[in-house]
C-alpha cells in the first residue's frame, strides 16, 4: 500500500504541477495578448532608446536602389507631410531616389564598380537609420558646423561633413566630395510612416568620397550629422556620427 | 628540606626568583589557541565559500576563452570573479571580526581580578600575585580565599576547602596536616589550586604551580575532547551539495542541449560554465553571516555571549538541555524556607529579594526561635562594606539574614547579648553554642543558645516551647516533632534545631568561667524553640523557562553534585519533575510492592545518583533516558556528565550543557552547545564552552533558544528567497540559448541584483519577529528538518521561481515590444542582435537599429514577503508595517526591477516597473492559499509537499 501511496503522492504532484504550470502559461499568454492589444500598429510606444543613429554602409545597398515610385526631385525641400500617422489614409506614397544622383559612387555601368576603392579614392554610403515619425531638423545654429562645411548648410538639408580625427592627418586627408541631393539628407524624405503604412519608402543617401588620401598611412576620419534635433554620445559610438579608419596602400 | 624552603622563613627572594625563572608563573596556560591566519583561513574555506572559489575560478576560465576569442563583453566574467572573490574575502573578515570581539569579551573576565597570595619570604609575609608564586613557596590562606597553588598543608586551623570545582562534591572537605591517603586527591593533607577555602586558616608550602597543579593537568586533558560540527555548518554543507548537484545538472543538460542546437563546442562550454555560476547564491554568503551576527549581538545584550557564530543556531535546534542546579537553576545561596514552632510549618519568603515574610511573628516562641537563631550564629557582615556581604558558612550566613530581617539590625542585637563562650560546630557532638549575657542588665541570668542536627537537639532538651510556654517534652510532641522534621527533610531542605536554657543564676553566676573544651554547664535538659530549614531556592524565573522548554519540546535534565533528595525537590521546585510525576520507588511505595514489580515504563520521572549511574551500562543508561522523559542526575561527579552527554547524543539529541568547574571541561566540550556560567565558570571552562552565560541565569538559555529557533527560521526564509531569485536570473540565460532571443539579463546586473539589491531584503528577513508559534513546536529533528529540503528547493524553484520567471519574460516581451521589437521577432533574433557588423536591424516598425552597444535588460523580480506557516494577516501584518516590511513589501520589487539597468539607462526605465505587479499580486494570492492549505490540514499531502 506504501507504494500506491506514493505513486499516488507522485500523481498529485505531477497533476498539481501541470495544472500550476498551465494557469501560468495562461496567464503569461494572456497578459502577452492584452500587451498586443495596447500597443500601437503605426508608431512604437517608446523611441526613446532608438536615438538617430548614422550609419555607414559601402555596397549591399544598391540592388535596393531600382524601385522608386514618386519623384523627389532634384532639389531640396521641406518636409512632405502625409497626413498623421494615426488616419485612415492607408498606405503612403513615398520619394523616390535615383541612384545617379550619387554620381561617381553610384556603381552603376560606366562607373567604377569598386566604388573608388580599385582607384585610391574610395567612396562612403551614409545614411540616417529609420525612425518611425522622426522629422530631423537642420542645425539652427551655423557655428556648430566646422568651417569647411559650412559652403554646403542650406535650407531643408541635414548636412553632413567629415574631416580628419586627429590633428596630424589634417594636411594628408585631401578633397572630400558629396554626392546626393543638396550634398546632405533633403528634408522631403521625411518622416517615415513606418513598415505598415510606408512600405516603399526609400531614405536618402549621402556619397562621400576621399579623392585624394595620403597612400601607406593610416588615417582617422570621422564623419559626423548636423542637426539641431541630433545628438551625439560619449557611449555611443554611433550616434548621429561614425568614425572610418583609411590605409591606401600603393600598389 | 626538599624545596629548600624553611617551615618559618620560607624562600629567600632571590631562590624565588631564580624557581620562577625555572617553573615560570603560576598560571594555567590557555588551552593553544588557534593561530590567527587559521581562523581567518577556516573563515574562507567553509562550504559556501568553496563554491564560490570554484565559480571564480570557472569565471576566469571563461574569460581566458572569450578573451583570447575576443568575444564582446568578455570583461563581464572578469568582473564577475573578482566580485565573488571579494564577497568571500569581505565576509570573511566579518566572520573574523564578529568571533574575535567576542573572544575579547571572554579574554575582558579573565583578568578582571589579579589574584593575590599571602606568601613568606625571608620570614617576612608579602601580598604578591598569584601568578609570581614558585614551588617551596610557604603561603598563608584563610577563609574566603582560593588556594593559589597545589598545596601540602604544614599547619591548619579548622580549614575546610570546597573541591567542587575539581572534583564535583559539594561538601566541603577539612584540610589538616596529616597525610592520610596515598592518593593526593583523597588525603587531607594537600589542598588545590583554584579551590575555595571556606574557612578556618592553615599554611602551607607550594608543592606544584601553574600546568603542572592537579587542576592543571584535566584542564590540558579537555582539549583532547575533538569538537562536533555545529549543526549549521553540516545544514550548509547539505545546501551546497544541493546547489552544485543542481548547477551541474542544469549546466550540463543546457550544455547537451546548445550542442544539439548547433552551438560551436567553446560556445556551449561558455554557456555551461554561465549557467554553474548563475546558480551560485552570490548574496546567500553575506546574509548568512550578518544574521549569525545580528542575532549573536541580540543574545550578548540578553546575557549570553556566543564565542562560535554558529553556536546561535545550535542553540535553536537543542532537544536537552543537561542543566546544573546550583547558581544556574538555584540562587546559590542558602536561604531560610520553613520554620516549625508552635506545632506548625511555616513557610519563609524564599524570592530573591525575601521583602515579605509571610509568617505569623506574633507568637512567643518565634521571638526565641529568632534569638536563638540570631545569637548562636558565626556568621558576621563584613564591616565597612554593604550590609549584602556576609561571611561564614552557608546556613549560618542564611540565618544571619534571615533574621537581620525579622528582627533588624543582628551585630548591634548581638551586642546587647554579650557573648561570654562558644563552642563551634563539629562532627562528633553536631551542635553549636554559645552563651551570653542578657540584654536587661538587672537579670544575671546567662542565656545558653545551641543549635545543631535536629535530633541530637532534641535528645538534649526536656521541654518544649509552645506559644511561649514551656511544655514537658512528652511522646506527642516528640511524635509531631518527628513528622515535622520528616516532611522539612522531604522538601529536601536542610533543617537545624534550635533550643536554649537560662542558665540557674546560683550555679553560673557572673564571672563564672566557661570552658568551652570541657563544657562545665548544663547541656541538656533544654528548652525546644524549634526547627529552621533551608533550601538553595530556585531563581525565580527558572520554572518559568522550564515550562517554556517542555512546551518548546526540550527535555530539561539537571545533573547536580547535590543529595538526590534534595535535587529532586528543587526538580519538583522548578518544574523540572512536574506535578504527579512519580519515580519507580514512588510507585512502590504507592502500591505498596518491591521496586522490581513497578513496570518502568509507568514512571515518568527518575532520579540516579551517581553510585548507581556508576553501575550502570550505557546501554541501560539509553534506556533509562529513553523510558524517563523526567530525569535528574544527584550526586554525579563532572566525569558522569561527559557520560550523560554522551548517552543523549547517541539518542539523537543535540544537547547543551551548562558547566562551570574545569572538570565539566570535557563535558561542555562533547556537547553540541556548551554553556558556561560567567560569574561561576572557571577560565577552563569558558574556553571549552560555545557560549557563555552572563548572569548565570538558566532562563537566558530559554531565549537562547527562541532566537537559534528564530534565526533558523529565518535562514530558512531568506534561502527561499535567494534560492527564488536564482530562477528568474537563470530562465533568461536559458531561453537566450534556447530560442535565441537577445540577452535580457547581463551578468553584471545580475551581481547587481545578488549583491547590491538583494542583500537588504534578505538581511532584513533576518529581522524577522518570530513566527508566534516559535516556541510551541517541537526543536527540529536534525537528521529530517534540513534548512534546506525538497519541498522548500521546489517552492523556490518551481513555484515561486516559475512565477517570476513570467513575470520576467511578461516584463521583457513588454519592454521589447514597446520599443518596437515584437515577441515574435525576438525569436531567433540572437545572432543578428549580437553582429557587431550589422549596424541597421530593422524591428516590427522598419525602424532601424544598431543594437549591439544597447543593452535592453529589463527583467523584473517580484518579491514577496514570506512567512512560511502563518499567513501574513496572521503574523500581524498591520502591527509591523515598519521600515522593515515597508521595504519588503512595496520598495523592493520596484528598486529591484529598476536596478538591473543601472547601466546605460538611469533614466526613462520606470514605466516597466509596473508591469510585473499583477504577478506579485499573483505569488501572494498564491502562497497565501497555500499557507492556508498547510494550515487547515496539517499532516496532509498538501503539508507534506508544500510546506517548508
Amino acid at each position: 500500500s506504501e507504494s500506491i501511496q506514493a505513486k499516488c503522492s507522485r500523481i498529485k504532484i505531477l497533476l498539481f504541477y501541470l495544472i500550476f504550470y498551465g494557469c501560468l502559461a495562461g496567464i503569461f499568454i494572456g497578459t502577452i495578448q492584452a500587451l498586443l492589444l495596447t500597443l500601437s500598429n503605426y508608431k512604437p510606444t517608446y523611441q526613446d532608446r532608438v536615438a538617430p543613429p548614422e550609419s555607414h554602409l559601402i555596397q549591399d545597398y544598391i540592388c535596393l536602389l531600382h524601385r522608386y515610385v514618386e519623384f523627389g526631385g532634384e532639389l531640396p525641400e521641406s518636409y512632405r507631410d502625409r497626413g498623421q500617422l494615426e488616419s485612415d489614409v492607408g498606405v503612403r506614397k513615398a520619394c523616390r531616389f535615383k541612384r545617379t544622383w550619387l554620381g561617381p559612387c553610384a556603381g552603376l555601368d560606366g562607373h567604377d564598380e569598386s566604388f573608388g576603392f580599385k582607384d585610391g579614392k574610395p567612396c562612403l554610403i551614409a545614411k540616417l537609420n529609420r525612425i518611425v515619425n522622426f522629422r530631423p531638423r537642420p542645425p539652427t545654429n551655423n557655428a556648430s558646423v566646422p568651417d569647411a562645411g559650412q559652403t554646403r548648410v542650406q535650407l531643408n538639408v541635414i548636412p553632413i561633413h567629415c574631416q580628419n580625427k586627429r590633428e596630424e592627418d589634417a594636411s594628408k586627408i585631401g578633397e572630400i566630395k558629396y554626392y546626393g541631393i543638396g550634398m546632405g539628407f533633403p528634408l522631403q524624405y521625411y518622416p517615415y510612416y513606418g513598415k505598415l503604412l510606408h512600405p516603399q519608402y526609400l531614405q536618402p543617401l549621402v556619397a562621400i568620397q576621399f579623392t585624394n588620401l595620403t597612400f601607406n598611412e593610416e588615417l582617422r576620419l570621422e564623419c559626423k550629422v548636423y542637426g539641431a534635433n541630433i545628438d551625439y554620445s560619449e557611449k555611443d559610438r554611433y550616434q548621429g556620427r561614425f568614425d572610418v579608419k583609411f590605409t591606401i596602400a600603393s600598389s | 628540606m626538599r624545596y629548600t624552603t624553611s617551615v618559618t622563613k620560607g624562600l629567600t627572594s632571590s631562590k624565588a626568583e631564580e624557581v620562577l625563572e625555572r617553573d615560570g608563573p603560576n598560571e594555567l596556560l590557555p588551552p593553544k589557541g588557534t593561530p590567527e591566519y587559521v581562523k581567518f583561513a577556516r573563515q574562507l574555506a567553509g562550504g559556501l565559500q568553496c563554491l564560490m572559489w570554484v565559480a571564480a575560478v570557472i569565471c576566469f576560465i571563461a574569460f581566458g576563452i572569450e578573451f583570447s576569442r575576443g568575444t564582446l563583453g568578455c570583461f563581464d566574467d572578469l568582473y564577475l570573479a573578482i566580485t565573488l572573490i571579494t564577497v568571500v574575502v569581505v565576509t570573511g573578515c566579518f566572520g573574523y571580526y564578529q568571533e574575535f570581539k567576542s573572544t575579547n569579551i571572554i579574554a575582558s573576565f579573565k583578568n578582571l581580578v589579579p589574584q593575590q597570595a599571602l606568601v613568606i619570604r625571608d620570614g617576612q609575609k608579602n601580598q604578591i600575585n598569584a601568578m609570581d608564586l614558585v614551588v617551596g613557596d610557604l603561603v598563608e590562606i584563610k577563609g574566603g580565599d582560593r588556594v593559589p597553588a597545589d598545596i601540602r598543608i604544614i599547619f591548619a586551623q579548622g580549614c575546610k576547602v570546597d573541591n567542587s570545582s575539581l572534583t564535583g562534591e559539594s561538601e566541603p572537605q577539612s584540610k589538616t596536616p596529616e597525610c592520610t591517603h596515598e592518593n593526593p586527591l583523597e588525603t587531607k593533607n594537600i589542598a588545590f589550586f583554584s579551590t575555595t577555602c571556606l574557612e578556618g586558616v592553615a599554611t602551607g608550602t607550594v608543592i606544584n604551580t601553574g600546568d603542572r597543579t592537579i587542576i592543571g593537568r584535566i584542564a590540558s586533558l579537555a582539549s583532547g575532547v575533538g569538537n562536533e560540527k555545529t549543526p549549521i555548518a553540516i545544514e550548509i554543507e547539505h545546501f551546497v551539495d544541493i546547489i552544485a548537484g543542481l548547477a551541474i545538472f542544469f549546466g550540463f543538460t543546457f550544455f547537451v542541449v546548445a550542442m544539439f542546437i548547433g552551438y560551436a563546442f567553446l560556445e556551449a562550454m561558455i554557456f555551461f560554465m554561465a549557467i554553474v555560476v548563475a546558480y551560485v547564491p552570490e548574496g546567500l554568503l553575506a546574509t548568512v553571516t550578518v544574521c549569525l551576527s545580528l542575532t549573536a549581538k541580540r543574545l550578548a545584550r540578553k546575557n549570553c555571549v556566543v564565542k562560535n557564530l554558529e553556536a546561535v543556531e545550535t542553540l535553536g535546534s537543542t532537544s536537552v538541555i543537561c542543566s546544573d542546579k546550583t547558581g544556574t537553576l538555584t540562587q546559590n545561596r542558602m536561604t531560610v524556607a520553613h520554620l516549625w514552632f508552635d506545632n506548625v510549618i511555616h513557610a519563609a519568603d524564599t524570592t530573591e529579594d525575601q521583602s515579605g515574610q509571610s509568617f505569623d511573628q506574633s507568637s512567643e516562641t518565634w521571638r526565641s526561635l529568632a534569638r536563638v537563631a540570631g545569637l548562636c550564629n558565626r556568621a558576621i557582615f563584613k564591616p565597612n562594606q554593604e550590609s549584602l556581604i556576609v561571611v561564614g558558612d552557608a546556613s549560618e550566613t542564611a540565618l544571619l539574614k534571615f533574621t537581620e530581617l525579622a528582627i533588624g539590625n543582628m551585630m548591634e542585637y548581638r551586642e546587647r547579648f554579650k557573648k561570654v563562650v562558644e563552642v563551634p560546630f563539629n562532627s562528633t557532638n553536631k551542635f553549636q553554642l554559645s552563651v551570653h549575657e542578657l540584654e536587661d542588665p538587672m537579670d544575671l541570668r546567662y542565656l545558653l543558645v545551641m543549635k545543631g542536627a535536629p535530633e541530637r537537639i532534641l535528645e538534649r532538651c526536656s521541654t518544649i516551647l509552645i506559644k511561649g510556654q514551656e511544655m514537658p517534652l512528652d511522646e506527642q510532641w516528640r511524635e509531631s516533632f518527628q513528622t515535622a522534621y520528616m516532611d522539612l527533610g522531604s522538601l529536601g531542605e536542610r533543617v537545624l534545631g534550635f533550643c536554649h536554657i537560662y542558665l540557674n543564676e546560683n550555679e553560673f553566676p557572673r564571672g563564672y568561667k566557661f570552658d568551652s573544651d570541657e563544657m562545665n554547664f548544663t547541656t541538656s535538659g533544654l528548652c525546644f524553640a524549634g526547627l529552621i530549614s533551608m533550601i538553595d531556592p530556585p531563581r525565580a524565573t527558572v520554572p518559568d523557562a522550564v515550562m517554556k522548554c517542555r512546551t518548546a519540546g526540550i527535555r530539561v535534565v539537571m545533573v547536580t553534585g547535590d543529595h538526590p533528595i534534595t535535587a529532586r525537590a528543587i526538580a519538583a521546585n522548578v518544574g523540572i519533575i512536574t506535578e504527579g510525576s512519580e519515580t519507580v520507588e514512588d510507585i512502590a511505595t504507592r502500591k505498596r510492592i518491591p521496586v522490581e514489580q513497578v513496570n518502568r515504563r509507568d514512571a515518568r520521572a527518575c532520579v540516579i545518583s551517581g553510585g548507581q549511574l556508576k553501575d550502570m551500562s550505557s546501554e541501560e543508561l539509553d534506556e533509562a533516558l529513553r523510558s524517563h522523559p523526567e530525569m535528574v542526575f544527584a550526586r554525579t561527579s563532572p566525569q558522569q556528565k561527559l557520560i550523560i552527554v554522551e548517552s543523549c547524543q547517541r539518542l539523537g539529541s543535540i544537547v547543551a550543557v551548562t558547566g562551570d568547574g574545569v572538570n565539566d571541561s570535557p563535558a561542555l566540550k562533547k556537547a553540541d552547545i556548551g554553556i558556561a556560567m560567567g560569574i561561576a565558570g572557571s577560565d577552563a571552562a569558558k574556553n571549552a564552552a560555545d557560549m557563555i552565560l552572563l548572569d548565570d541565569n538558566f532562563a537566558s538559555i530559554v531565549t537562547g533558544v527562541e532566537q537559534g529557533r528564530l534565526i533558523f527560521d529565518n535562514l530558512k526564509k531568506s534561502i527561499a528567497y535567494t534560492l527564488t531569485k536564482n530562477i528568474p536570473e537563470l530562465t533568461p540565460y536559458l531561453i537566450y540559448i534556447t530560442v535565441s532571443v537577445p540577452l535580457p539579463l547581463g551578468c553584471i546586473t545580475i551581481l547587481m541584483i545578488e549583491l547590491a539589491t538583494d542583500i537588504f531584503p534578505s538581511v532584513s528577513l533576518a529581522y524577522e519577529k518570530a513566527e508566534s508559534d516559535i516556541m510551541h513546536l517541537k526543536p527540529r529533528n536534525p537528521r529530517k528538518d534540513r534548512l534546506v529540503n525538497e519541498s522548500l528547493a521546489a517552492y523556490s524553484y518551481f513555484q515561486i521561481g516559475a512565477i517570476q520567471s513570467f513575470a520576467g519574460f511578461t516584463d521583457y516581451f513588454t519592454a521589447m515590444a514597446q520599443e518596437g521589437w515584437y515577441p515574435l521577432l525576438c525569436v531567433g533574433l540572437r545572432s543578428h542582435w549580437e553582429d557587431v557588423h550589422l549596424q541597421d536591424l530593422q524591428d516590427s516598425y522598419g525602424q532601424e537599429w544598431w543594437v549591439s552597444v544597447i543593452e535592453i535588460c529589463q527583467i523584473a523580480d517580484v518579491l514577496i514577503r514570506k512567512t512560511r506557516r502563518l499567513s501574513i494577516f496572521q503574523q500581524g501584518f498591520f502591527r509591523s508595517v515598519d521600515v522593515d516590511s515597508m521595504e519588503q513589501m512595496s520598495l523592493t520589487p520596484y528598486i529591484q526591477s529598476y536596478t538591473p539597468c543601472y547601466v546605460s539607462f538611469m533614466k526613462g526605465w520606470g514605466q516597466w516597473w509596473f508591469v510585473p505587479i499583477p504577478y506579485g499580486i499573483l505569488i501572494f494570492v498564491y502562497d497565501e492559499i497555500r499557507k492556508l492549505g498547510v494550515r487547515r490540514h496539517p499532516g496532509s499531502w498538501w503539508d507534506q509537499e508544500l510546506y517548508y
